[in-house]
């Protein structure tokens, strides 16, 4: 046994794998694909992250082109359509809507509508209709798809008459916008603060910290309903849309902050980070070069796990009228006309723009979740 | 030549012949263990060595039945033998009666591939017979129970339900592991033991119910060398003491030359070459053994001379190698019958059985080697 | 561990204070005085509001005074239980809060309840039949499930309620029960009022909780500890249930803070919908008609209710994990 005690205690694997120049290197194929091709191979597995993505895109897309895509101005009043139902489809020589006609009953005081599918009103593609500004800058009055006469109302209309297809569309473009950008300025909040407190640590760490909890202390929805209900009301539907922004940040950036404070204090304590400190590198550096960079996946995918909540609270609050308000339209406004059950038991379509709710939230909950196992495999 | 599958001495414990262990993942199916056969004989030490995925854990795992999904037992057996042979197995099973006549094998054993591994009859062998201990003691203890709660659990489901008895049986085995105060440490919890006392623990909870084998899936390497040499010669004062069995699973040729009495050293889901230690140290005989004991530095050598390494790394594991899995990277590589046939075990000549799977040693490669070199790749 | 209670207990003192001077604040910010909101309404609605009236009430409410007096004379009557007069329910607010917060609390403590004692064994069935066809249907739903926002899924339940159960929901009491007595048949009544708006309530908070549990034990069975435990002989039911659930409910008392905010939350907004008379929808309701200094009393009193919970949470860490204790 002599001989074999003189052997030491080394392992195997580090004999075998990375020993001292020997032919390994040719066949491995380890480290030529990069981390950012890596995440996005394992993105790529999850279907239902991947299906997510495309809808999302599909509605940002149609919230873009929503003037092109509503057949109808969507804040155009008209009691002849007064809750009309959705259009019924027929066939004439292309697709078209039956024509309908309102009749009042003078005893009720209630409305109903007759349809006729007799002589249909053909669909027109590419036509004339109401003039609005494609992106906001280019004035044309191009649509997708109008009628000649009457209305097409794909998903019914509101109590107004207003045709809640076109409203839906339009609706996107608050209600998908405002969450993120609510996140987005959260975001920035949270990685500055959270890096501060991370790297920081100290004296400021106990303070950002408390201030967190303070914050968190408070239950979500009532504290962001408080502060939309002290906004000023005489502002503009503009003006609102970036108050309503700053308040969903100011609350949305907390567990950010917590989530980047961890990720950088366990990066900070990192061997590589030690070195760039002994190598007398500032401590801005180390954190624009070593720190961001290493938590910036991890950020956008707990970044992308917060929109759904801030997309529910706007609708939620404008719901509850201390959001947007009525001549502004986001899906939280839309469904205030679905507050009333007697409303909802006769015209079921008013919910339409809550289906386009908890489409878009599911979405990106799947999305955040494909994400988040992208970036972090192991978490 | 002789290949001895079916030969099994009376005095082996645990007799694996065979086994195949199969992943089936989503990126396909890993053949973890690809016919592994050996022997454990009563009261000695066996040492199972070889890289990191070669099928250590995975073997070890199989014979307590605790693989994790989706792994599964494709083929084989695992027959095991209670201690004073066949009448003991038998008490085993009228003890519990809902193990199934058909796990007996013709040998008096019982074939552990054959039950259930929820059943309770695999439980009673699992703690009883067969204890295992593992690579992190900084994990492998339930954090949120005292140390000396999760001894007593495995004493109360094999030897007693008197928890008074369990409770001083536990405190017993602590001291028997050396563990100073051994009270106060049953009452405390895991995060408050070193790593060395964690892996102590888990031996006193692996010997409390007196198995006749312990497996020891590499329990030192994360432990600093001061420890693991305590650990160690505790193992050595257990066995003379106890008279167990063990299966000790490391990547350490240092570990392997101070504890066990013979080795079995797996490539790539095979065992590719076993026999005593000292032959293996002074006679190794297949290449993939001779390349290892190679890479590892010696008091002696010439300074400077480079230490050798195997060439190439472990193959993708969703492949399959055709031939002898070791043939990508042999040293000795003969050509086309490395490449593709299977070597069987060749029993060598010597004092002690001394199998190796390698066509040096077979009819089909000496007859390659006699031939023109022409033939080879 | 005494020690540790007084001091958790001091600590959320300081946080309640805290969160005070928040709501003040966030009051303070709007632009004109609450009061001059309040009389412009009063007038609007056709009543005579006289100088010395708005006078009186600039008085009570120390309208010119510096922010540090308004906010003592606000935070004294927080302290002595003199909050004022609420405008918009006509009664002290007082009254107004003590009348409610017991429904709050027993609404939240309820959704608790049934939150944690459907996720937790949905989420172990998920965990342990991973990938099976009911694992995939309950996480589709669950999915669903934190999708919904509250106040549509209320609807939808009232309208479907209405619809084909032909039931009338919403307000606490049916009409023959409004001024009855307490009896047990009051009692049943508003036990057949409350359980749509309950469910209603804790469907998101299921969802999520159900996530995080298959999500934890999932983890927590991968650990070496578990295959320890099996080793030893353990009953794979004992496996699961004693050593691996009380290792994966360690984060969920974790996120009790988030989920009690998140079913205060759900309570104000469904309750607001279900016409219910609690604080959360007190709150909102006091919002919507720019109520704003009754809203910030009763903001600081969810926060309360919020802080308290978390006290028990962390209290329940330490007690089922052993390290919390020694690191509290």
């Amino acid at each position: 046994m002599t001989a074999t005690a003189q052997i030491s205690g080394a392992g195997l694997d580090e004999g075998t794998s990375s020993g001292t120049g020997g032919p390994v290197a040719p066949d491995s194929k380890i480290g030529e694909v990069s981390q950012r091709s890596l995440m996005l191979r394992r993105f790529r597995r999850s279907k239902l992250a991947v299906v997510s993505l495309v809808i999302l895109l599909l509605m940002y897309l149609a919230a873009i082109f929503a003037g092109f895509l509503s057949p109808n101005d969507p804040a155009a009043v008209n009691q002849e359509y007064k809750y009309a139902a959705p259009s019924a489809w027929t066939w004439s020589g292309g697709p078209a809507i039956c024509r309908v006609t309102q009749e009042i009953d003078p005893i009720n005081i209630s409305t109903t509508y007759v349809t006729n599918c007799d002589q249909p009103i053909p669909l027109q593609f590419f036509s004339r209709g109401y003039e609005y500004e494609l992106f906001g800058l280019i004035p044309t009055d191009r649509h997708l798809f109008t009628v000649p006469e009457g209305r097409v109302l794909v998903f019914g209309a509101d109590g107004n008459g207003r045709d809640l297809f076109s409203r839906t569309i339009h609706g996107a473009q608050v209600s998908l916008t405002i969450g993120l950008l609510g996140v987005v300025v959260a975001t920035v909040l949270g990685s500055i603060i959270g890096t501060i407190s991370g790297y920081a640590g100290g004296a400021a760490d106990t303070v950002i910290q408390r201030v967190i909890e303070i914050i968190m202390s408070v239950p979500t929805i009532p504290l962001w309903a408080t502060m939309a209900a002290v906004m000023p009301q005489d502002l503009s539907v503009t003006q609102r849309y970036f108050v309503m922004t700053m308040i969903l940040s100011l609350v949305a950036w907390t567990g950010l902050a917590r989530q980047v404070r961890g990720k950088v204090m366990g990066y900070a304590s990192a061997d590589y980070v030690a070195a760039a400190r002994s190598a007398n590198a500032s401590g801005f550096r180390i954190v624009t070069t070593h720190l961001l960079p290493n938590a910036a996946s991890h950020i956008v995918a707990v970044s992308m796990l917060a929109i759904p909540a801030t997309i529910l609270a706007e609708t939620a609050l404008s719901f509850l009228g201390i959001g947007m308000l009525d001549p502004a339209i986001s899906w939280g406004v839309l469904l205030q006309d679905a507050s009333r059950v007697d409303v909802l038991q006769q015209y079921l379509w008013v919910l339409i723009p809550g289906v386009a709710v908890v489409l878009a939230i599911t979405c990106f909950q799947l999305l955040g979740d494909g994400v988040r196992d992208a970036v972090d495999p192991y978490s | 030549m002789t290949t001895h599958s079916s030969a099994r001495d009376d005095d082996t414990i645990v007799s694996v012949r065979d086994l195949q262990v199969e992943f089936r993942t989503t990126l396909g199916v890993v053949r973890a263990l690809n016919g592994v056969s050996f022997d454990i004989p009563r009261g000695k030490v066996v040492g199972i060595v070889g890289e990191s995925g070669c099928g250590k854990s995975v073997t070890a795992r199989a014979i307590m039945q605790i693989i994790e999904h989706p792994g599964r037992i494709t083929n084989g057996s695992i027959e095991f033998h209670r201690q004073g042979g066949d009448v003991a197995t038998s008490q085993l099973l009228t003890d519990d009666e809902s193990a199934p006549a058909d796990a007996l094998t013709a040998s008096g054993g019982i074939d552990i591939t054959r039950l259930d591994p929820r059943s309770a009859a695999m439980r009673a062998i699992r703690g009883a017979e067969i204890a295992m201990i593992f690579q992190e003691p900084m994990t492998s203890l339930n954090p949120v129970y005292t140390v000396g709660s999760q001894i007593e659990e495995a004493i109360l489901l094999h030897q007693t339900p008197d928890k008074e008895k369990a409770r001083q049986q536990a405190v017993d085995m602590l001291r028997q592991v050396g563990m100073p105060n051994p009270e106060r440490i049953a009452r405390s919890y895991p995060h408050e033991l070193s790593g060395g006392m964690r892996q102590r623990a888990m031996i006193a909870m692996a010997m409390s119910c007196h198995p006749a084998l312990l497996i020891a899936d590499e329990p030192t390497t994360a432990l600093d060398v001061t420890t693991e040499a305590q650990i160690l010669s505790l193992m050595r004062k257990l066995k003379a003491e106890i008279g167990m069995s063990i299966m000790f699973i490391t990547h350490s040729m240092g570990v392997v030359a101070q504890l066990c009495d013979e080795v079995i050293v797996m490539y790539l889901g095979q065992v590719v070459e076993r026999a005593s230690v000292d032959e293996i140290f002074y006679n190794p005989k297949h290449p993939y053994t001779r390349s290892l004991l190679r890479s590892i530095p010696r008091i002696g050598m010439t300074e400077h001379a480079p230490l050798e390494v195997i060439k190439g790394s472990i193959p993708d594991p969703y492949t399959r190698v055709t031939g002898c899995s070791f043939h990508p990277r042999c040293p000795d590589y003969l050509g086309d019958v490395c490449r593709d046939v299977i070597p069987a075990e060749a029993l060598l000549a010597g004092p002690t059985r001394h199998g190796a799977k390698c066509h040096l040693y077979t009819d089909e490669g000496r007859a390659a080697l006699a031939a023109p070199a022409a033939t080879r790749g | 561990m005494l020690v540790f209670v007084v001091r958790r207990l001091a600590y959320a003192v300081l946080t309640v204070f805290a969160v005070s001077l928040v709501a003040f604040f966030i009051i303070e910010l709007a632009p004109g005085s609450a009061i001059t909101a309040e009389i412009s309404r009063l007038r609007a609605q056709g009543n005579v509001v006289s100088d010395q009236q708005v006078q009186a009430l600039e008085e009570q409410y120390g309208i010119n005074d510096p922010w540090i007096v308004k906010y003592g004379k606000w935070a004294g009557g927080l302290v002595t239980g003199d909050f004022g007069q609420s405008f918009a329910f006509r009664e002290p607010v007082a009254d107004l809060i003590w009348s409610r917060l017991g429904l709050s609390i027993a609404l939240s403590i309820g959704a608790i309840i049934v939150a944690w004692a459907v996720a937790i064994p949905i989420g172990v069935y998920s965990a342990t039949h991973r990938y099976s066809l009911p694992d995939n249907v309950i996480t589709v739903i669950q999915f669903i499930g934190v999708a919904i926002p509250e106040f549509l899924l209320a609807l939808a339940v009232m309208t479907a309620a209405v619809r084909w159960g032909g039931i009338e929901v919403g307000g606490l009491f049916s009409n023959e029960y409004r001024n009855a007595e307490w009896s047990a048949a009051k009692f049943g009544d508003m036990l057949g009022h409350l359980w749509m708006p309950l469910v209603v309530i804790t469907v998101g908070s299921t969802a999520w909780l159900t996530r995080v549990m298959r999500a934890n034990l999932f983890d927590v069975l991968g650990q070496q500890y578990i295959q320890t435990a099996r080793a030893k002989g353990v009953a794979e039911s004992r496996v699961i249930w004693k050593h691996a659930v009380r290792n994966a409910l360690h984060p969920l008392v974790m996120t009790f803070g988030t989920t009690l905010s998140a079913l205060i939350s759900g309570e104000a907004i469904v309750s607001i919908v279900f016409a219910l008379p609690t604080t959360g929808q007190a709150l909102l309701q006091s919002l919507i008609v720019k109520d704003t200094y009754v809203a910030a009393t009763l903001l600081v009193f969810l926060s309360i209710l919020l802080v308290i919970g978390n006290v028990i949470s962390d209290l329940a860490l330490a007690w089922i994990d052993p390290r919390a204790r020694t690191a509290g």
